[in-house]
């Protein structure tokens, strides 16, 4: 009965990963088919949308103006939440478990309201350009993944360390640049990197911010899906997805895929 | 290496005495810019809900909480975010089962495969399934080819393609929370209840899922919270005959320009994401709930 | 442990000698609680000090402080005749050994070492050098390429210690450096690094929990007390004339009896106790309430020359063996305070219920003004 009941979950589990990556097989499928309609099966292999992608300008700006808005907030992130989190470790400031998760309270709200907020205050404050806002607002979205990984990476240090390079000679900035981050470095690898997808993927909060002119990458790929969906969508789709899988390996070398999804 | 407190390590000024010390300055950048860029917005869009062009009024929350067919949307979400996590918590309960224990390179592996699809992004992974929902998809395809149905259905724009697609794109969302509590869980306590003399039935009922609870818990929060926002997968698997909270706030600002209802009902969707929040943290705090 | 003040120079000697580290009137609050007290504490070239006290004394406050990872509210700090008050942790070139070493994780035994020859500029040939020759100090040559979180707690202290002494500091504090070694390594350690320290003749602020570190380690002992220092001397001194009941109880064993003055003459005080009458030198009023306190080692079994001796009689109530020694519980008839004695050798016949004569040295006895009801 026992041994039913783990063959049951094991096979659940197997169709549960098959249900999920049906639709991104069938992207990968549909950008190297020979037709433009989406007929299953495909009616023959091609390589035409990858070589169709060199001229898709407005596909390629998104692409370089996600890559921009993700890697800039995150970096901004970074500094600015491993500050903020080393205050909060260290009890310097009053109130640090309320301020730990204010500082971690973006993402518990939903995007569109968020996204909301932000188009009300940029028209309210006057701010009319459309990459500061967005870069803003992406600061807002990635630092609550710098803000979990960092503090979790902070409680398992031992301050005392930094006392230590002080009294070899160091000031506090250089001891905190010498000791501390090098020992934090993975939590900093995976904060970021889970910093960079969200912002890279984001869709509910940049839908509200994005003009003409200024689309990221999801909300192109949104307007080109709901407009006219081409294999074009799909082959730059299963680069993304190429991307994200180079991207995941990369970094499980670095500190290990467990340890990234631990937080 | 832990010993007596008294030490060096300490913080320097614990928090129950705290007193100003300059290096608390650091967190300004971060506070100062969080304070300006995330909770002066949120509160200026809850003040806008409370203002039209003549001054404060409740108007917007009138215009949504008075009309049936604004009422019809709210819980057109809330069902949508229901039926998405009770389906999720179905399926996700046994895979996280198995995931959880399944040992060695096996387990590293099948965890990635439940990882890797939350890192695609979810407009890729909803046009992907606009595609397989096609007359000539897939989905079509399968149940042709196995002989469920004769000929091809429609399947875009139904309900059935809504919440295939819902469970689809946020599963991983209820697997990952509860395998990571199942993974804590010490089998011998199951082997003690079946020594007991308990059936498998009991033993799930009384002690497997007691203490599975706060991995229920957190992937449902998780689930319903993201799915009751959900704009994207909605949006294109049944578009306007299904609409959600999600559209009508997105419609208002961006189509029709009635910034009064988008900020009611953007409101009423953070008091529901905030009750929800509230309702998990004291669940997992109540007994038989665990650590956060 | 048992010899007595007898060789010991008197401490007095030491404080003429103008001190290296001086720290005057230095108070210290967090809040509302004041931490250090109007403190001052001077001390000499290449001495060994140890601050000894329970958590929250004060003394790892007092640490920071001299280190520089606090500011005092109040209060100078000088090191060699240079006020540094307010001069940065990093610019004070002072050493520290930390409780668990902080030891840096990310970098190799040499590299750890180095860091502070590093961040002081020294060029690399000659960093080799005395990296080289700080683990030869320590006899952890064949480790230089470790990883440190591959060592054992012994070899980690050590590394800790040559990481603080290669940059030639012009101080060297300790916190707690055992407290992460188990027992018997302890001790080993304990006389591997006095030597070690001696050798190089640096001053030493040791700061301890634990009083028989601190007896086997110091010049001097500084005994703490909520924010101040009751008691600064030699080992015997603190350990055989306590200044104050609190030195007494902290630094090793101490039986103790409450009474009355009777009466005082030639130096002598005259105590009625619940054991009959009882002398220790010392001045008091009479009719003052006083705690009198004894070494149980300085207690033996049987009668002595009144003159020298205070002579009591009780029962035993407990016996207490522990193979080199025996520890007796004795009281009076009346079932009051318990005298705790220490015996190299029991007599014989002696079991609880027994009756017992004992006596010591008139000399041997402390007497201290009795706590208020109140506490301070």
């Amino acid at each position: 009965m026992a041994l039913f009941g783990s063959l049951f979950c094991r096979i659940v589990l197997g169709l549960v990963i098959a249900f999920l990556f049906m639709p991104i097989l069938i992207v990968l499928t549909v950008s190297f088919s020979s037709s433009a309609v989406f007929a299953f099966p495909p009616p023959g292999f091609s390589l035409r949308w990858y070589a169709s992608l060199g001229n898709a300008d407005s596909m390629l700006q998104a692409v370089w103006l996600s890559s921009q808005i993700a890697a800039l907030s995150t970096a901004i992130s970074l500094v600015l939440g491993t500050l903020c989190a080393i205050a909060i470790t260290r009890g310097m400031i009053p109130g640090a478990k309320a301020v730990a998760t204010f500082m971690a309270s973006p993402l518990m709200l939903p995007g569109l309201v968020l996204g909301i907020a932000f188009l009300q205050a940029a028209r309210d404050f006057g701010l009319r350009d459309t990459y500061t806002t967005l870069l803003i607002a992406h600061v807002v979205i990635t630092m609550p993944f710098i803000m979990r990984t960092v503090l979790a990476s902070l409680s398992l240090f031992d301050f005392a360390m930094v006392d230590a390079a002080r009294m070899l000679g160091r000031s506090y900035p250089a001891a905190l640049w010498t000791v501390l981050v090098p020992n934090i470095l993975p939590g900093f690898v995976s904060g970021g990197l889970f910093a960079f997808i969200a912002s890279f993927d984001n869709y509910p909060v940049s839908i509200f911010l994005v003009d003409v002119r200024t689309k990221t990458l999801p909300i192109q790929l949104l307007n080109q899906v709901e407009m006219s969906p081409d294999p074009t969508v799909a082959a730059i789709s299963a680069l993304l997805i190429l991307g994200t899988i180079v991207a995941l390996i990369v970094c499980d070398r670095l500190v290990g895929l467990k340890r990234m999804a631990s937080i | 290496m832990t010993l007596a407190r008294d030490n060096l390590t300490m913080p320097a000024a614990p928090v129950s005495r705290w007193q100003f010390d300059a290096k608390a300055l650091i967190a300004a950048p971060g506070l100062v810019f969080m304070a300006l860029a995330f909770a002066v917005p949120v509160l200026m869009l809850v003040g806008d809900s409370f203002v039209d062009s003549e001054g404060l009024s409740l108007a917007g929350y009138r215009k949504v909480l008075g009309d049936p067919y604004y009422i019809g949307i709210i819980g057109n979400s809330l069902q949508l975010a229901c039926i998405t996590t009770a389906v999720c918590l179905a399926i996700g309960y046994p895979a996280a089962w198995a995931l959880a224990r399944i040992r060695g390179v096996w387990q590293v592996i099948l965890f990635a495969l439940i990882f890797l699809p939350l890192t695609v992004s979810i407009v890729v992974k909803t046009f992907g399934l606009t595609i397989m929902m096609r007359r000539d998809g897939i989905i079509n395809f399968l149940l042709v080819n196995l002989g469920f149905i004769e000929r091809p259905m429609r399947l875009v724009f139904t309900e059935f393609s809504l919440y295939f697609g819902m469970v689809n794109v946020f599963l991983p969302f209820m697997i990952l929370p509860l395998y990571s509590v199942m993974r804590m869980l010490d089998p011998r306590l199951l082997d003690a209840s079946a020594s007991l003399g308990a059936g498998p039935l009991h033993t799930f009922l009384r002690v497997t899922l007691p203490l599975t609870m706060p991995g229920v818990i957190a992937g449902g929060t998780l689930v319903f919270s993201i799915s009751v926002a959900a704009y994207v997968t909605p949006g294109l698997l049944v578009g306007d005959r299904f609409m959600t909270m999600s559209q009508v706030m997105a419609k208002a600002y961006l189509n029709i320009r009635d910034f009064q209802l988008g900020a009611s009902m953007a409101v009423i969707m953070l008091v529901i994401s905030a009750a929800l929040i509230l309702a998990s943290s004291y669940l997992v705090r109540a007994p038989g709930g665990e650590k956060r | 442990m048992s010899q007595h003040a007898t060789a010991m120079p008197p401490a007095t000697e030491m404080h003429q000698e103008p001190s290296y580290l001086a720290v005057s009137n230095v108070t210290k609050r967090f809040g509302a609680a004041t931490v250090l007290d109007s403190l001052s504490l001077s001390v000499g070239r290449a001495e060994f000090v140890s601050l000894l006290g329970p958590s929250g004394c004060g003394k790892t406050t007092l640490l920071r402080l001299i280190a520089g990872l606090l500011a005092p509210d109040q209060g100078a700090i000088e090191v060699g005749g240079r006020d540094l008050t307010r001069v940065a942790a990093h610019k004070r070139n002072i050493g520290v050994v930390f409780q668990n070493y902080a030891l840096f994780p990310h970098l190799t035994v040499a590299e750890n070492i180095a860091y502070g020859l590093r961040a002081k500029g020294v060029p690399k040939a000659e960093q080799a050098k005395k990296v080289g020759d700080a683990l030869g100090l320590v006899r952890m040559e064949a480790f230089a390429d470790r990883a440190v979180t591959a060592l054992s707690g012994g070899q980690q202290q050590r590394i800790a210690v040559a990481r603080a002494v290669v940059v030639e500091p012009s101080l060297l504090l300790l916190d707690e450096p055992f407290s992460a070694l188990d027992r018997k390594l302890r001790e080993t350690m304990q006389i591997e690094l006095r030597h070690i320290l001696r050798n190089l003749g640096i001053t030493s602020i040791f700061v301890t929990h634990d009083q028989d570190e601190a007896l086997v380690m110091s010049d001097r002992i500084a005994v703490m007390n909520e924010g101040r220092i009751e008691h600064l001397g030699t080992p015997s001194e603190v350990y055989a004339r306590p200044k104050s009941l609190y030195t007494m109880e902290f630094v090793g064993q101490s039986s103790r009896m409450g009474g009355v003055v009777k009466g005082s003459s030639e130096g002598l005080v005259e105590i009625d106790t619940p054991f009959g009458l009882v002398r220790a030198p010392g001045h008091f009023m009479s009719g003052s309430r006083v705690i009198v306190g004894v070494r149980p080692e300085a207690i033996a079994a049987g009668e002595g020359p009144a003159g020298e001796y205070n002579t009591v009689r009780g029962t035993v109530a407990e016996v207490i063996y522990f193979g080199s020694r025996t520890l007796l519980h004795f009281q009076t008839a009346q079932d009051g305070d318990r005298l705790h004695v220490e015996l190299n050798r029991l007599p014989d016949q002696v079991a609880p219920g027994s009756a017992m004569t004992l006596r010591w040295r008139i000399d041997d006895s402390r007497v201290f003004p009795a706590p208020t009801e109140t506490g301070r």
